[in-house]
């Protein structure tokens, strides 16, 4: 007598597809959430590891002032109002640049290796660069200057727009889940409509009424969020395996993944409680009216 | 302060495209009252306890229940008046779903009385009125005098300040309707006022209870402890 359903929703034919709705629903989202932190993650790690705007580059000459080059160069780049500061990038980096391309097995000494300069910039003062252009120009006509702003804003806003489209997704996924839940509940509202009657002629507030909706809702959504985002998490766990074995670059960090469990565990949770507040309002919704 | 927990002034109804059932009722209830409420078929007798458990709106004229006025008051409101009335329907209406203990112990429950308190005061008024060996049994098994004991015993289970009955022995044997009138009887000298709508002349000549008698859409002869001053 104590755990009472005084509505026999359990009977409700029209609400049985719900829960496998919500599975399916917590499934995908989970698992688009999870793109979106990998998005969010991948992307501050790119934008940290950014730390060269521009880049001068000069080929290695055979001539006397091939040796004083890059100094005059970097002379010319610190001196230059709006640079913060330059560094020839070391022959060895540029070796394991060429192997990362390449593939280990070739002989980056058979090549001739340019002379590669990374610039910072000073974010607080504005770098001329056609005068920088100009005066590089000055000193070798092979040197030259490249400005990589453009293409990391372009890729950065890449970023920033695919961030924008997995939350937007997942934010759609959410509502359609809780539609369906609350379609559901307004056809279980008709349908036990001469139940509802009789409790309301015997004193039972649509609080009361809601309460049992609520429930019911709850232990519906939180079963289902359960099995889809553990479904959620083996297909996570799959394709971090599958991108491992398939050595292909995992632009994160090994850590993401243990960073990211608590997503498939809270998920269950967030989507029961959301079903249950937006069950909720439909029922107080219909009863006022 | 008058002793009327419900006022009835010019109380009408009409459903639309048909005349109205009754154009002009007025009356009071007074605390710890018993009345018969007669009148031929089709009078309006049930529409009238409609309106007292708020179930139907009148169309014109005012009600006022427990100092409340219905047609002003919050909405609310309307499931706390309703806990202060027990309605026993011409249909039953149970829940099917539900043991026939549990029925009975409902309105107990939307209170929020302790679970065990519910069954433990559904089981003793089910055990009065025959029912104790039927206590967890489901409502579609019960024959409709059965049924009627059930609905009477969730009507007064939580011991309202107002009882309407709407033809409450119309299923139920002699015997059976004078032990229910008993029950009414025992329930009012508790102090709940009880309006009875009923056919049934054996149960009205038993009893000296004053009658309030529908007649082409209005109570032409009011008892003297129902006309409100």
């Amino acid at each position: 007598m104590s755990h009472h359903h005084d509505l026999p929703l359990n009977k409700d034919i029209t609400a049985r597809f719900v829960p496998k709705i919500v599975a399916l629903m917590v499934y995908l989202g989970t698992l688009c959430f999870v793109f979106t932190l990998f998005m969010i993650h991948s992307s501050a790690l790119w934008e940290n590891q950014l730390t060269t705007p521009l880049s001068v580059e000069m080929p290695t000459l055979k001539t006397t002032e091939a040796n004083s080059l890059p100094s005059r160069v970097l002379d010319l780049l610190n001196q230059t109002p709006g640079i913060q500061h330059a560094a020839v990038v070391p022959q060895k980096e540029m070796a394991s640049l060429f192997h990362s391309l390449l593939g280990e097995d070739i002989d980056v000494d058979l090549f001739s290796l340019p002379i590669i300069i990374d610039v910072s910039l000073n974010n607080q003062e504005k770098v001329n660069f056609q005068r920088l252009e100009a005066g590089l120009k000055n000193i070798s006509p092979h040197v030259h200057v490249t400005d990589h702003r453009g293409w990391q804003i372009q890729v950065s806003n890449l970023f920033h727009t695919s961030i924008f489209i997995a939350f937007f997704i997942t934010i759609l996924i959410l509502f359609g889940a809780l539609a369906t839940a609350t379609f559901a509940t307004k056809t279980s509202l008709l349908i036990h409509g001469q139940v509802i009657e009789i409790l309301s002629l015997v004193g039972a507030t649509n609080s009361y009424i809601a309460k049992q909706f609520q429930v019911h809702a709850f232990k519906q959504a939180l079963i289902a969020s359960i099995i889809g985002s553990s479904f959620a998490f083996l297909t996570f766990f799959g394709l971090v395996i599958l991108l491992e074995k398939a050595e292909l670059p995992f632009v994160v960090h090994s850590s993401f993944f243990s960073q990211t469990l608590w997503v498939f565990g809270l998920a269950p949770v967030f989507m029961a409680f959301a079903m249950m507040l937006s069950v909720r309002i439909a029922v107080m919704k219909v009863l006022r009216s | 302060m008058s002793d009327f927990i419900a006022q009835l002034i010019g109380l009408g109804h009409q459903y639309k495209g048909v005349p109205e059932i009754f154009k002009d009722v007025t009356f009071g209830i007074e605390k710890g009252s018993f009345h018969f409420l007669t009148g031929p078929s089709g009078s309006g007798k049930s529409s009238l306890l409609k309106m007292l458990y708020l179930g139907l709106k009148p169309t014109w004229g005012s009600l006022q229940l427990f100092g409340e006025d219905t047609l002003k008051m919050q909405s609310r409101l309307v499931p706390l008046l309703r806990q202060k009335i027990g309605v026993i329907f011409q249909e039953f209406k149970l829940l099917e779903h539900l043991k026939v203990v549990d029925n009975v112990a409902l309105p107990l429950r939307v209170r929020g009385v302790d679970a065990k308190q519910c069954r433990k005061q559904a089981q003793e008024l089910l055990e009065w009125v025959g029912l104790g060996e039927s206590l967890d049994v489901y409502p579609p098994s019960l024959s409709g005098g059965q049924k009627q004991r059930v609905a009477i015993a969730r009507a007064v289970i939580a011991q309202p300040e107002l009882l309407l009955a709407d033809e409450p022995t119309g299923n139920v044997d002699d015997n059976m309707a004078m032990k229910l009138l008993y029950l009414f009887e025992e329930l009012n000298k508790r102090g709940t006022a009880v309006i009875i709508a009923t056919h049934n002349p054996r149960l009205i000549e038993r009893s000296a209870h004053p009658h309030l008698t529908l007649t082409e859409g209005t109570i032409l002869q009011l008892p003297k402890c129902t006309v409100l001053s």
